[in-house]
């Protein structure tokens, strides 16, 4: 094996399964996990392949940190052409499996192919194998996880499978590993169901390779106590998780409301972390060596799980106009069973709630179900497990909230940027947080650029979430650091103690190549721009670096940011300067030569 | 009557969601007024030394006092003061 793991490649067509070396170049220059899977996707994909095709190809990737004892190193990226925008897809996630696979000596998996019945793929350390998963389809989550296990005799092994949702091919399926974790954006399980794939199984059992462990030792301590001492990870999100959030975003009025028709919700401190943690928190959860562990494990009823987090209580929540916790946590457990990303299951069904109550959809397609209206806690509950299966009405559900507002004719109600769609901060009240969504290489999403970090919770600085004129630069910023982090293996929340000089010298230690603070952003740089070239590639016009009308035109109704838009158009021409980019938002030659992808 | 929001572990200090209070016209007069309501470890979380403390946001009608004017930024009748400990999330 190399030293820092070795690439797997496996044809499901074929079953030729190879071992290949990593080049130490491309993992200098694109880091690992989301660039060095991107580097590969887009060298190897040809133009116009149909996602759901068994041309399309799709990558499990570690960073060189994932399972080598840095703080919060489980992550593993997804990487792959989306089946629901045709763009690039590259969802992280934590749990175990990621470091497992790491022990098992593997940095990489590429997947190429479509398996002739369903299977799964049983990694034992340097021994890889294409097994029959007949047994195992139509299995949700959990079910598949316990079941493979036992399949392969070591319940220490860990899974990474898809659910209903995947092998039914909806373009709002997520990838689940270790039953919770989700590599839940873009439609990745989809993807993997179209090769009829239900599961990678992992067991290592080699201690990842460090290349310096001293300087490890004293990088890693710097860490920890950065991290033990910020009051972000070593107290917020241990005691409330990410649903801490719920209040502070309604105060400040950003709080999308009914499919972004408001932006505060009076009620919201009963789905608030708070309320959580004190009702039906049973314990915290942490991923693979992590001293935040913002995981909750909860309880409702005589059902026990884990989450929501905060981007699930308002997708289900307040975006669906719904105020308990209970239908909130339920719909959250059904899309981890069922493998669904659970941003994007929310915001369709608030996106079909607008559409019903405007009489678009009628009662008579609901074939008897609930009615889609906002409020109505039964609904979503419903209607997401109709999703999960996409049975019934459940099936245009689960195309996404564009392709469903599209289809009846109104993709204005649609909340999605290139498609995806937006999570749990108004663009219209946090200025650039918007921008962020407008320009994010995968569509609406906050964790490519989380620039809500300064605008609302004032770290590492305190910016007015109002005003535009600065957040070209710290959306760039933002932007390129977290690529460095999703490809390095580490979780994104240690940025809120630590900065890019941290990560750089944990780069350093775990691989001996030299990096600094500097280098790890101009990687972040690289990465994000062949993302960009990626998208342009397949088509992309960069007019879609916006927002959905209702946030550039229509003024936030109620609440404490009332009256305020979104001033993407203002802010597009100074980020598209600040990237290199030409004016229509094209990477010039120049940039593209500096960063050595011409 | 202006309304004060406790949230997170300011709510462990002050064992309430939320109050009223009267007879302060800046955020500063306000949070003393309130300290000498709730105590010292309530005040040790909400000022340093003399100084508003770095370890809570303070937004008067959903604006951060950063933005508004800082410690004296202005508080009258039906403003709506919200104190939050240091969070953050994803
Ligand atoms: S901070 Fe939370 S999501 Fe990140 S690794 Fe730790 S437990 Fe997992």
């Amino acid at each position: 094996m190399d030293k820092f793991g070795s690439i797997v490649r496996i044809n499901l067509t074929t079953g030729s399964i190879k071992k290949e070396s990593l080049c130490e170049k491309t993992m200098k220059e694109f880091i690992g996990g989301r660039g060095y899977a991107t580097k590969v996707l887009y060298d190897e994909l040809p133009k116009g392949t149909d996602p759901l095709s068994p041309e399309n190809k799709l990558i499990f990737a570690n960073g060189p940190l994932t399972g080598k004892g840095a703080p919060a190193s489980g992550r593993y990226m997804v990487v792959t052409k989306s089946p629901l925008n045709n763009y690039i897809a590259s969802s992280n996630s934590g749990g175990f499996w990621g470091a497992e696979l790491a022990r098992a000596g593997w940095f990489m998996i590429i997947l190429e192919g479509k398996a002739q019945k369903p299977s799964y793929i049983w990694i034992n350390d340097d021994k890889v194998e294409i097994r029959d998963a007949s047994a195992f389809w139509g299995l949700d989550s959990h079910e598949t996880t316990d079941k493979l296990l036992a399949a392969v005799g070591d319940d220490k092994a860990k899974v990474a499978c898809i659910g209903p949702a995947g092998e039914r091919l909806s373009k709002l399926a997520s990838v689940m590993n270790d039953k919770n974790r989700a590599a839940g954006r873009s439609g990745v399980g989809a993807v993997m169901g179209s090769k009829n794939l239900k599961a990678i199984v992992v067991k290592g059992s080699s201690r990842p390779h460090v290349e310096n462990q001293d300087e490890m030792k004293s990088v890693l301590a710097t860490a920890m106590e950065k991290l033990k001492t910020n009051p972000v990870t070593s107290q917020g999100l241990p005691t409330y998780g990410t649903a801490v959030l719920v209040n502070i975003i309604n105060q400040i009025g950003g709080y999308p409301y009914k499919n972004w028709q408001g932006a505060h919700m009076p009620e919201a401190d009963s789905q608030s972390g708070e309320t959580l943690a004190r009702d039906f928190l049973t314990k915290r959860y942490s991923c693979y060596a992590c001293p935040i562990g913002c995981g909750r494990v909860t309880k409702v009823g005589d059902r026990e799980g884990e989450g929501p987090e905060y981007e699930s209580i308002f997708s289900f929540g307040v975006c669906c106009g719904v105020e308990p916790l209970e239908p909130i946590i339920e719909a959250n457990y059904l899309c981890n069973e069922y493998g669904l990303d659970t941003i994007s299951a929310g915001v369709t069904i608030a996106a079909a709630m607008e559409l019903y109550e405007k009489g678009y959809i009628k009662k008579e397609e609901l074939e008897g179900g609930p009615e889609l209206k906002f409020g109505n806690a039964e609904a979503v509950t419903y209607w997401t497990k109709k999703m999960g299966l996409v049975e019934g009405f459940g099936k245009k559900l689960a195309m996404g909230s564009y392709a469903l507002c599209e289809m009846y004719g109104h993709p204005e109600f649609s909340m999605t940027a290139k498609k995806l769609e937006m999570p749990a901060y108004d663009g219209r009240a946090v200025q650039g947080i918007g921008l962020n969504y407008a320009t994010s290489n995968r569509g609406g999403c906050h964790v490519r650029g989380y620039t809500t970090s300064p605008e609302v919770l004032g770290l590492p600085q305190k910016l007015d979430p109002a005003e535009y004129q600065s957040k070209p630069t710290w959306v760039k910023i933002f932007q390129d650091l977290t690529a460095a982090i999703d490809s390095s293996g580490m979780c994104l929340f240690t940025s809120f103690a630590l900065g890019a000089d941290d990560y750089a010298a944990f780069l350093k230690a775990a691989t001996g190549f030299e990096y600094d603070g500097a280098e790890a952003l101009k990687a972040g740089e690289r990465i994000w721009n062949i993302e960009r070239l990626f998208n342009l590639r397949e088509g992309m016009d960069t007019a879609e670096d916006t927002l959905p009308a209702r946030l550039l035109n229509e003024p936030i109704p109620e609440g404490p940011a009332k009256g305020m838009v979104s001033h993407l158009p203002e802010m597009l021409p100074e980020y598209y300067k600040l990237r290199g980019w030409d004016s229509k938002g094209i990477p010039t030659t120049g940039k593209l030569e500096e960063l050595g992808l011409q | 009557m202006i309304k004060v929001l406790f949230f997170a572990t300011i709510r462990d200090y002050t064992n309430e969601k939320e109050t009223t209070a009267e007879g302060a016209s800046s955020v500063e007069g306000l949070l003393r007024l309130l300290c000498a309501r709730y105590g010292p470890e309530f005040e040790a979380e909400v000022f340093d030394g003399g100084k508003i403390s770095d370890r809570v946001i303070v937004l008067v009608n959903g604006k951060h006092i950063a933005h508004t004017g800082g410690p004296l930024t202005p508080v009258k009748d039906g403003d709506t003061i919200a104190v939050f400990p240091i969070i953050g999330g994803g």
